[in-house]
């Protein structure tokens, strides 16, 4: 077999001697959230787990994520034990420091093996392809900026997510999938916005017969509801037995929560505050009612409710509603249609729908789009073109996350240089669709690509400089838009190709 | 970069064929059972070039992703601690040339060389000084407390750092990043090597670990030096000779190190004026080249003066006239009108070339070095006088033999190879050597891998070898900045994507007929790199005993100097070999020639 260079371990390994020397980059207070939970896990019995609040970072991933931390306490003890007290707030000695980001990237390695898996699972015609989406998604700058320099755990979290993928390919994996799903569901919740695809995939390709949705396959139902059951048992198990759901529920879906995160994550939602800021310019002129008391409040509250000064307010069950009406086409269609290609897609259209119609989205959930996206990216040319928009505005609005000066040079250079080595190589290898393309969805993608040189220019320079420390959201409300039209932009073009193919 | 638009379903451009590689990049195996032949790349670096290889994608694409790849390892590196970072009283390089910038843009120029040597006085030649100035300016607009006159000294602050680390990045991508480009297309040209394998050439140059690790973690400007040189090289190789001695009188006139190049550059100078016949206007043109450009980089310092002079500016009350003042003739007195340009002309050498230090600062893998901590002879019952001739005499017999042959046989493909074997000597033989200075060496050492065969096995392992030597010699002093990590990982990445021990066995495996080492290169080198990852793990494990703290570091010194003095060896070698005269004086046949064993080193 002919081996594709560089190979995935030879990237990994150069990527992790950049990420090694990444370790002294700006953090942010996510470390001190990972550092507290190991020192809960380590030093408190379970059952305080999630009562626990000395830090105001409480503990609010499920179980899995917990038992995952009090592992890693099992190492951290020889690293510097004072980094394991629940009182050491902030505590960041360079061993504290070193250790935590030496196990980001120790983790990351399930992602590696799991886009080795998906290299080799691949159909012979298109390893090449599958090969450059692989490295593409090992190497993101997603991944780059929001594990190895803001601190999170996203590469060990979607490396599972993906092998869950890759295992759906084979009609023996299906069962292996589902359960690797659940597990992951108990690693970190947000992943419940792709379960709608799980659900409908394993429904029909599983638990129902190929032939008719009449042939319910008892036993595959059986193994599936047992393993997934099992898994949760696992997980919340012991918090059942202690008597702790309602704590634990509340503390894994924190309501009182506004609906836009501190910054605008690029959505409906940010395109929807940004109107109700401009209408406020223009309400006297519309002669609209002005709620004058969220006037000063809608880009400000750290984490309170947003409210909106002219356009009605929006509900949690209102985004409810509309993320699972976005949802519902593309599940019907792989009901009706349940292969791995439309299951890949439907995952993608369902991140899609719960980022961009989502309670309290984080700008950092963009990858729960962008990297199922990659896998498909290079079925063929129309796939590309809506991918191209995405790859952009998904990297650009996660620039807000650092702000720092010795930061700035790392994030867009890292990122110019994944975009241009990636979109020109995956341009190559994409094969010509079989349909003619709809719409000028090049033209769009190369305008809007144009577009973000002068807006980051303006946003990290020329802004600062003409205004000081003055009208510090503008920046941050530019990207975001910018961002949202490339996303929304995005979505419609990968609609377009997966309703007409 | 813009994707491209249209009808784009098929490629735009047929590749061209791939010419087939000569440089050592490209590993062919023939498969036993099916007769195929597979290409595989020779080592990992080659392996990220491989999607262009297969594509024919434009150097367009292939060099800005080059330098944009390179500068993040660059950056990332400036993210760690710098020398001196927290370290009062005196700090460390970082506030050197913090303190020169804050010098040269708040004194008058004629103060500059005068202003207080105690706190790290200006010690560099004036065009390091104009440097400052211009960094020194842009930092001022940012924030005038980075270089306030007195008040700043010592000053940590983060942003600071920022500025100061982007300088260096500044300074090297507008200066030896291009020398590096042009100068490897110049050597490109000249072995017919393609640009493919250009491009991972100087991919592996500008990763050299030695001068990331000293510019951008222990803070220095030691790129813009090296790529005037680069510069020159780049010129002489093009057949400009006069824009050689330009570059050149640069690289002087901003680090007096460059000296370690001069003998060398000289006699390929001489040696192309005098040979194949005497070529006087071309003697005339360089002299004369030469000189003005000494009068440009002076220009600015005495043009100053003139202007100081006129506004009666004092020069500082503890200004103390430099010795070399008292070689004048004696009719020159203070009163004479050219007395002023005089005094900073000699007080500016003064400082420049300070014959009071010691022969050898801290621990340098150096010979002297060596000679002293070893206490195989103690330097301390030799007069600093004597010591300073035995040095120059060593010296002088130690770059004799690749300057005579430069001399001799003044050709292109010869140039690195004698101004490294020159650059050795110097290193191993003269005084007021730093560690630091090895980068000297190793910059026509590492140009190599851009030439005939450099990435062959034999010399992709001997400049690998002199790299990962270097690096390790400065490790003591890397670990005082804290850049302990920064180290391990940026040899090791090198050494990896090299195909180098202790990360890779692709240059010990290679026989001598297939291009590899000899086995006496073969002995050196795993004695070596087994000497380093042992030292690594003994300095790491044990500490040292009592009443020696320095053994590990006085260790390190020892097998650096003797690996130093054996890469000295090999490029001498070498340039014997390439220069030709062994067909000459009938050692050689011609068109035997090829691979000769190598002369026994040591």
């Amino acid at each position: 077999m002919a081996e594709h260079y560089p190979t995935l371990l030879q990237s990994a390994l150069a990527a992790t001697a950049l990420k090694v020397l990444l370790w002294p980059a700006y953090r942010s207070t996510d470390f001190d959230v990972h550092r507290n939970w190991l020192a809960i896990t380590h030093s408190l019995p379970l059952k305080d787990w999630y009562y626990e609040k000395t830090s105001e970072w409480t503990l609010d991933y499920p179980p899995f994520f917990a038992y995952f931390e009090w592992t890693l306490s099992q190492a951290a003890q020889y690293a510097d034990r004072a980094m394991l007290q629940v009182r050491n707030l902030e505590y960041h000695s360079w061993q504290t420091v070193h250790f935590q980001r030496a196990t980001v990237i120790a983790t990351e390695l399930v992602l590696v093996y799991a886009l080795s898996l998906f290299v080799q699972t691949s159909p012979a015609g298109s390893k090449k392809q599958a090969h450059a989406s692989a490295l593409s998604v090992l190497l993101s700058p997603g991944l780059l900026i929001i594990d190895h320099i803001h601190f999170q755990y996203n590469g060990f979290l979607y490396g599972i997510l993906i092998l869950s993928i890759v295992l759906a390919r084979k009609k023996s994996g299906l069962l292996a999938s589902g359960i690797v799903f659940a597990a992951l569901l108990c690693l970190k919740h947000i992943y419940l916005y792709l379960a709608p695809a799980y659900f409908v995939y394993l429904l029909r390709a599983y638990c129902l017969g190929p032939r008719s949705v009449f042939d319910i396959k008892f036993g595959n139902c059986v193994k599936l509801g047992l393993g997934i059951a099992t898994v949760a048992g696992l997980a919340f198990g012991p918090f059942i037995y202690y008597d702790q759901m309602p704590q634990v529920l509340s503390r894994l879906f924190p309501f009182s929560r506004g609906l836009c995160h501190a910054y605008w994550a690029p959505n409906v939602w940010a395109m929807y505050s940004f109107s109700d800021r401009v209408l406020i310019y223009a309400a006297p002129y519309l002669k609209l009612p002005v709620d004058a008391e969220a006037v000063n409040s809608v880009t400000r509250g750290l984490v309170g409710d947003t409210s909106f000064a002219i356009l009605p307010n929006v509900s949690p069950r209102t985004t409810f509603i509309l993320t699972l009406a976005a949802q519902i086409p593309a599940l019907a269609k792989l009901f009706l249609a349940p292969t791995w290609d439309n299951f890949v897609a439907t995952i993608t259209l369902c991140g899609y729908a719960s980022f961009l119609f989502g309670w309290h989205v984080h700008e950092k959930a963009i990858l729960l789009v962008i990297i199922p996206f990659s896998l498909l990216a290079l079925k063929d040319r129309r796939y590309l073109g809506a991918f191209r928009p995405l790859a952009v505005s998904g990297h650009v609005s996660l620039f807000p996350l650092l702000f720092t000066a010795m930061e700035f040079p790392i994030k867009v250079v890292y990122t110019i240089t994944w975009l241009v080595v990636f979109l020109l190589a995956f341009d190559r290898l994409a094969p010509a669709s079989e349909k003619a393309r709809v719409f000028l969805l090049d033209r769009f993608s190369l305008l809007y690509i144009a577009v973000a040189i002068p807006l980051i220019a303006y946003c990290s320079l020329i802004h600062q400089l003409v205004f000081g420390a003055k009208f510090e959201f503008l920046p941050l409300m530019f990207i975001s838009s910018y961002s949202a039209v490339g996303v929304v932009g995005s979505w419609l073009g990968f609609l377009v190709v997966f309703f007409t193919s | 970069m813009a994707p491209p638009t249209g009808p784009s379903h098929r490629p735009r451009r047929k590749p061209k064929p791939t010419t087939l590689s000569l440089n050592g990049t490209i590993t062919t195996t023939t498969s036993t059972t099916t007769n195929n032949r597979q290409e595989t790349p020779a080592f990992p670096l080659v392996a990220f070039f491989w999607p262009a290889k297969a594509s024919n994608t434009s150097p367009w694409i292939i060099l800005p992703s080059i330098l944009l790849i390179t500068f993040l390892f660059r950056w990332a590196t400036s993210l760690w601690p710098y020398s001196g970072h927290a370290k009062p009283p005196l700090h460390g390089d970082f506030e050197a040339q913090r303190h020169w910038m804050e010098l040269t843009i708040n004194l008058p120029i004629t103060h500059w060389y005068f202003h207080d040597l105690e706190w790290w006085g200006l010690d560099y030649p004036p065009l390091t000084a104009y440097h400052s100035w211009v960094v020194g300016q842009i930092g001022n607009l940012f924030n005038p407390d980075w270089f306030a006159l007195y008040l700043s000294r010592g000053t940590d602050d983060i942003d600071l750092k920022v500025f100061m680390r982007a300088s260096v990045v500044a300074s090297e991508y507008l200066v030896y990043v291009p020398a590096a480009i042009l100068c490897v297309r110049q050597l490109g040209k000249l072995h017919s090597i393609n640009s493919w394998e250009s491009a991972i050439a100087l991919t592996a140059i500008l990763l050299q670990p030695a001068t990331i690790l000293i510019d951008h973690g222990h803070f220095q400007y030691n790129t813009v030096m090296l790529g005037f040189m680069l510069a020159t090289l780049a010129s002489m190789l093009a057949g400009k000779l006069l824009w050689s001695s330009v570059f050149f009188v640069a690289t002087l006139g901003f680090k007096q190190m460059a000296l370690f190049y001069a003998p060398a550059v000289a006699a390929y100078l001489a040696g192309q004026c005098l040979f194949p016949r005497i070529d006087i206007p071309r003697f005339l043109g360089i002299a004369v080249v030469t000189l003005a450009s000494f009068a440009v980089l002076f220009f600015p310092l005495l043009a100053g003066t003139a202007l100081d002079t006129y506004r009666n500016i004092p020069l500082p009350a503890d200004a103390k006239p430099p010795p070399l003042m008292a070689f004048l003739p004696e009719n020159i007195t203070p009163q004479t009108r050219y007395h002023p340009y005089l005094l900073q002309l000699t007080q500016s050498i003064h400082r420049i070339f300070p014959f009071a230090r010691g022969l050898f600062e801290d621990k340098v893998a150096n010979i002297w070095c060596t000679l002293h901590s070893t206490h195989i002879y103690k330097l301390s019952h030799l007069s600093s006088t004597n010591l300073s001739r035995a040095a120059l005499a060593l010296t002088l017999t130690a770059l004799t033999p690749p300057c005579l042959l430069l001399l001799l046989k003044p050709t292109k493909p010869l140039l690195p190879y004698a101004l490294a074997t020159t650059a050795w000597a110097f290193f191993l033989c003269s005084y007021q050597v730093h560690e630091k200075n090895v980068l000297l060496p190793l910059l026509p050492m590492t140009l190599l891998l851009a030439t005939d065969g450099g990435m062959k096995p034999a010399i992709r392992a001997w400049t690998g070898y002199a790299n990962l030597l270097a690096c390790w010699t400065m490790f003591p002093l890397l670990v005082r900045d804290g850049l302990r990590v920064p180290y391990f990982i940026l040899t090791a990445l090198w050494a990896w994507l090299m195909g180098l021990p202790p990360c890779g066995t692709s240059t010990l495996t290679t026989s001598a007929e297939d291009g590899g080492l000899s086995w006496v290169g073969k002995t050196i080198h795993v004695a070596t790199y087994a000497g380093m990852v042992g030292w690594h793990v003994v300095e790491m494990a044990v500490a040292p005993p009592e009443g020696k703290p320095d053994l590990w570091v006085v260790a390190n010194v020892g097998l650096g100097c003797a690996g130093f003095g054996v890469c000295y060896l090999w490029c001498l070698w070498r340039s014997v070999e390439v220069s030709g005269v062994l067909y000459d004086v009938g050692i050689w046949k011609r068109g035997v020639g090829g691979e000769k064993k190598k002369k026994k080193t040591q």
